[in-house]
């Protein structure tokens, strides 16, 4: 069953040589159980930095926050992490990078490697198992960051553009299989992204953010990605798709 | 595969063998000059290789008595090396046992690491000559001295280089592992040790020079049997073409060591450089 986000009353500011600055304004916000929210904005506009106290890596100034009804204080298993980076840990190989989620909950070896080859099925992975992640392609790494996340089996999961450095015919590829995974998971996913087309396309729902300090300007449900008759490759081309991107466009330059 | 080196394999070795021979000419041309009187204090290459095969041997003292005596102090040279060896095997030892987690716990708690790293680094900067007789006075003339003076001198570098590991992880590799529900013990153990390899690696090979350096130093006292302690009593003793011999041997010895070293962390670092 997946978790939903509560923010409230959350503001931020850090210091900084001639005072604080303030990074997040006032933001509350509410992501229900099995949304996909993609969040965009200018960069710097403290989009990551919302979601990394999410993932519990950094406090806020004022407010709270808490998932599935519990307050966050630090990491957490319930709350998977895709990183820009992939992050993999080049020790490993690549299924064993995958399978270290359920090794840290003390899963048997042959049921954990069993467990890893399962999400690595699932993002197109199986053949590089035996590979280590410096051997793979960016997408490929992400790909397998993604199986990682997926396999220590959060109830939310935390994107922080993750497809930002990658070529876009790659990227448009890996929002699709993201959309596919979403709908046959029902996690909740919050998605940073600095593209509107990516935030159009995934969300459920969009989020803009201001410039600093960031405040949601714009909150606004999608049809497109969770309509089960949709297909990823048709979304594009919908007359409405361009409309919505426009909308979040003027937000985002506003 | 771009490579760093435009000079192929079979070439180098060339170019050593060549240059071995350079040396050996003149080395020879010099010890036969006899440059210093009188000529045993300038051995020639043949002499030091006689000096190190009646090191390995039974052999007649010589002088006209009728007396044969095991190698050199009653060891074979080679034994002399494996008592060194060993030395400073058990010093690494102890460095690595010692250095690692205490290098783990200082850079992974900030306020340890403030507190503890100005002493490694006085450690570290102290020549070991320096306190060989202070730990003469506590731990006596026997191997435990020597181990103990090898365990100083290996365990600085080795922390130092581990605390600079720790301290260079990448954070999100880090915020990666604790979202995966990784304790602190089990973040250290599965991501900070082996992120960390490549410098506990290098800190190593320092560390086994200064345990080179060192062991000669600590069989200056009751050095027998010891490579270095009988390359200083044979250079005391004007047998110069021994105490030639055993440096040689010492040479060769570290750096077949390293090799040996650079060999492992390919092994176990196969990453290194690519991630």
């Amino acid at each position: 069953m997946s978790k939903g986000i509560a923010v409230a009353g959350l503001e931020h500011a850090f210091p900084a040589r001639g005072g604080a600055v303030a990074a997040l304004g006032r933001i509350d916000l509410d992501i229900a159980p099995g949304e996909l929210v993609t969040l965009a904005g200018p960069s710097g506009c403290g989009k990551t930095t919302l979601l990394r106290m999410i993932a519990g890596f950094a406090s806020p100034s004022t407010g709270s926050i808490s998932v599935g009804g519990v307050p966050v204080t630090g990491p957490g298993v319930e709350r998977g992490v895709v990183f820009q980076q992939p992050n993999l840990y080049p020790w490993l190989d690549v299924r064993r990078n995958v399978a270290l989620g359920p090794r840290l909950r003390g899963v048997g070896r042959a049921e954990r490697l069993a467990i890893a080859d399962r999400y690595l099925d699932l993002v197109g992975l199986s053949d590089a198992a035996d590979r280590r992640p410096y051997e793979l392609s960016g997408g490929m790494q992400q790909r397998a960051q993604i199986a990682r996340v997926l396999a220590g089996d959060p109830e939310v999961i935390l994107m922080d553009e993750p497809y930002g450095a990658l070529d876009a015919l790659t990227r448009e590829r890996l929002q699709g299989e993201l959309l596919s995974l979403w709908r046959a998971t029902g996690k909740t996913i919050l998605f940073i992204t600095h593209s509107v087309d990516e935030a159009v396309f995934l969300g459920s729902r969009v989020l803009v953010m201001s410039p600093r300090p960031g405040r949601i300007v714009l909150d606004e449900l999608v049809p497109f990605s969770a309509d089960p008759d949709l297909a990823p490759d048709e979304i594009r081309a919908l007359p409405k798709f361009g409309a919505t991107a426009a909308r979040v466009r003027a937000a985002i330059a506003h | 595969m771009p490579t760093r080196s435009s000079v192929s394999a079979p070439r180098r070795w060339a170019g050593l063998a060549l240059s071995l021979v350079v040396l050996l000419v003149v080395w020879s041309v010099v010890a036969a000059a006899d440059l210093v009187q009188p000529h045993y204090l300038t051995p020639s290459p043949l002499e030091v290789w006689h000096a190190f095969v009646r090191a390995n041997s039974h052999h007649a003292v010589g002088g006209g008595i009728d007396r044969v005596v095991r190698g050199e102090e009653n060891y074979f040279l080679w034994e002399h090396l494996l008592v060194s060896l060993r030395r400073i095997g058990l010093g690494l030892a102890l460095g690595v046992v010692v250095g690692v987690p205490l290098g783990l716990l200082m850079g992974s708690v900030r306020w340890i690491g403030d507190l503890v790293g100005p002493y490694v680094d006085f450690l570290r900067s102290l020549p070991p000559l320096a306190y060989i007789g202070f730990l003469v006075a506590w731990f006596g003339i026997y191997d435990t001295l020597k181990v103990w003076l090898l365990f100083l001198a290996a365990f600085p570098p080795i922390t130092l280089a581990t605390v600079n590991g720790v301290r260079g992880v990448r954070l999100d590799q880090l915020n990666a592992v604790r979202s995966l529900g990784a304790s602190r013990l089990q973040t250290t153990r599965h991501v900070i040790l082996p992120a960390t390899l490549p410098d506990i690696l290098s800190g190593l090979r320092v560390a086994v020079g200064f345990a080179w350096t060192t062991v000669v130093a600590a069989e200056l006292v009751n050095g027998l049997p010891g490579i270095g302690g009988l390359a200083y009593l044979s250079g005391t003793q004007n047998k110069i073409a021994l105490s030639v011999a055993c440096i040689l041997v010492i040479g060769l010895t570290a750096i077949a060591l390293d090799a040996v070293i650079r060999s492992i962390e390919k092994l176990v670092v196969p990453w290194r450089g690519k991630a």
